[in-house]
């Protein structure tokens, strides 16, 4: 085996550019593994209202970017006290206690009820007519167990950076949670 | 010829000039824009609500409908008062937090009874024997305060609201079960009152929250608020539904939301005095039923009716008021928001 020569460089120039297209490739991938890690960061979380915040300011209906806001009303069944005069379904002065649009409180008609049994209602969301204003809501906290109350459905919700309802939440109600809990749904039961 | 003709009109300063001045009123005009939609932003709280829930003149009382006046108001001594009773004296009994407090008619605590939960329904007999439901059991106090007896629980989901008691028999309304039960005074079960029953033309209690009172009338009939119904329904002791008054109505002469009235109290003449969330409001209506007058309206518990409206994320199991009536006529109304008694008496234009 022979010495190699005292003035020999230590590294080739072919063993320079080997190692140095190696570690440009680590390098990339370094990177390219910390970007798509932290866009994973960013949807390990999602926008979601705080029931127990929500003023009912009707902002989520006219600021979320949707042209129909992802936020919706959503309806706690447990909570609910089926009652005949529902004042998240029925405007204060109602004519009569039927579903004649003069007595629906809700603007787009969003509420469906029906007949349980005497004197009982059920009363159902269509989310694709719900815009998220709130007025049920207000209706149902003002003189009831507040079993209505607002959520951002995430089959809908772009999840902006910034939520442009969030901006302006008079309650400050909105806040990230997990992805694998999406919802912050009202469960207490009466007086609880 | 063209490049001359350009150079006769612009020179090269005069075109800097220009440009340069242009450039300054565009960038001048966008800052003054951003400006004035920052200002449009910047206190978006201010912007009206355009799907307010608005309750408009339901929220005024008619002046004319109001026969009453404050005389005296009394601090709760603690927080989170929920019933109200008066006992011979009178003493004014209020349940607030884990204690009942015993108050003179100046206010000051004369004694206190230490519970192991909130009560949330009160009773006391001329002789001063004091019964309190507490969420699923009833306590016997004597006179002095010391407890004699604790009935225990009838049945998982009691829920007590509303006691009364007469000479030999004590009616307890639970809203869990939404039913009356009847006991004698050793705490007994004698009877249940006001299930739904077809036969017996009883049309059974309607209780979307834990507000369900009741009272033993002068007349020998129980009065049971059914608040779902929104009416006061009368019954025998052994069950017998009678009679009914009320209607659904957020008029001053009807009850108002989805389940009202949520207390109910007697005056010495059998006439009723009753108590409405949502819309707070205290009004008297006569043995028969029919609308009277006003206690007081919605603007004397601004705290109460803000309780479960916009700007406050609480729902209207917080709210709620209770009252009570002294031989005198004077109505003594609780305020479970303001933590405060009400003394109301009759103005004296109304008297006579």
């Amino acid at each position: 085996m022979e010495p190699a020569a005292p003035n020999s460089p230590p590294v080739s120039r072919r063993q320079f550019l080997r190692q140095g297209s190696r570690a440009a490739a680590l390098t990339g991938f370094g990177a390219l593994f910390g970007v798509l890690a932290q866009r994973t960061s960013a949807r390990t979380t999602v926008w979601q209202i705080d029931p127990a915040k929500c003023l009912r300011c009707g902002r989520c209906a006219t600021e979320c970017v949707l042209q129909q806001s992802a936020v919706k009303c959503v309806h706690s069944f447990a909570m609910c006290g089926y009652c005949q005069l529902c004042t998240g379904y029925f405007v204060p002065e109602p004519n009569d206690l039927n579903t004649a649009a003069e007595n629906q409180l809700c603007p787009t008609a969003a509420i469906k009820r029906s007949y349980v049994e005497d004197p009982y209602y059920e009363y159902t969301i269509d989310e694709n007519l719900c815009i998220g204003c709130a007025k049920c809501v207000e209706g149902c906290n003002r003189f009831g167990n507040g079993s209505l109350h607002l959520q951002v459905r995430h089959d809908q919700c772009v999840n902006c950076n910034e939520c442009s309802i969030a901006r302006v939440c008079a309650g400050d109600a909105f806040r990230r949670v997990p992805t694998d809990q999406p919802y912050l749904l009202k469960t207490k039961g009466h007086g609880e | 010829m063209k490049h001359g003709f350009i150079r006769s009109r612009f020179t090269r300063r005069q075109f800097l000039k220009r440009a340069a001045r242009q450039t300054g009123l565009t960038g001048l005009g966008g800052v003054l824009a951003l400006a004035a939609s920052r200002a449009a932003c910047a206190n978006p709280g201010d912007e009206p609500n355009p799907f307010a829930y608005d309750l408009g003149r339901l929220q005024r009382t008619d002046p004319k409908l109001v026969h009453y006046e404050l005389q005296n108001r009394i601090r709760a001594p603690r927080a989170e008062p929920r019933r109200l009773a008066l006992g011979p004296g009178p003493a004014i009994y209020v349940a607030a937090g884990n204690y009942i407090s015993v108050l003179d008619s100046a206010g000051a605590v004369t004694s206190e009874i230490a519970l192991a939960a909130p009560a949330r329904c009160l009773s006391v007999t001329p002789a001063g024997i004091l019964y309190a439901g507490l969420r699923d059991h009833i306590e016997v106090f004597d006179a002095r305060g010391q407890r004699q007896a604790a009935w225990e629980a009838p049945a998982k989901r009691t829920w007590f609201t509303g006691l009364a008691v007469t000479d030999k028999e004590v009616f307890a309304a639970d809203a869990g079960n939404r039913v009356v039960l009847r006991y004698d005074r050793s705490g007994k079960i004698l009877g249940r009152i006001g299930e739904k029953n077809k036969e017996r033309n009883v049309p059974g209690f309607i209780v979307p929250s834990p507000f369900f009172d009741l009272k033993a009338h002068q007349d020998g009939l129980l009065r049971v608020v059914n608040p779902g119904r929104h009416r006061v329904e009368a019954y025998t002791r052994e069950g017998d539904f009678e009679f009914a008054w009320g209607k659904p109505s957020a008029a001053i002469e009807g009850f108002c939301g989805c389940c009202n009235p949520v207390s109910l109290a007697l005056m010495a003449d059998g006439r009723f005095v009753t108590c409405e969330k949502g819309l707070p409001r205290v009004k008297v209506y006569s043995a028969q039923g029919e609308f009277e007058s006003v206690v007081a309206g919605v603007e004397a518990f601004s705290e109460n009716a803000k309780a479960c409206a916009a700007n406050d994320p609480s729902d209207c199991t917080k709210g709620g008021l209770d009252a009570a009536v002294d031989a005198d006529g004077r109505v003594y109304v609780l305020d479970l928001v303001a933590g405060d008694v009400r003394v109301m008496v009759r103005k004296a234009s109304r008297q006579g």
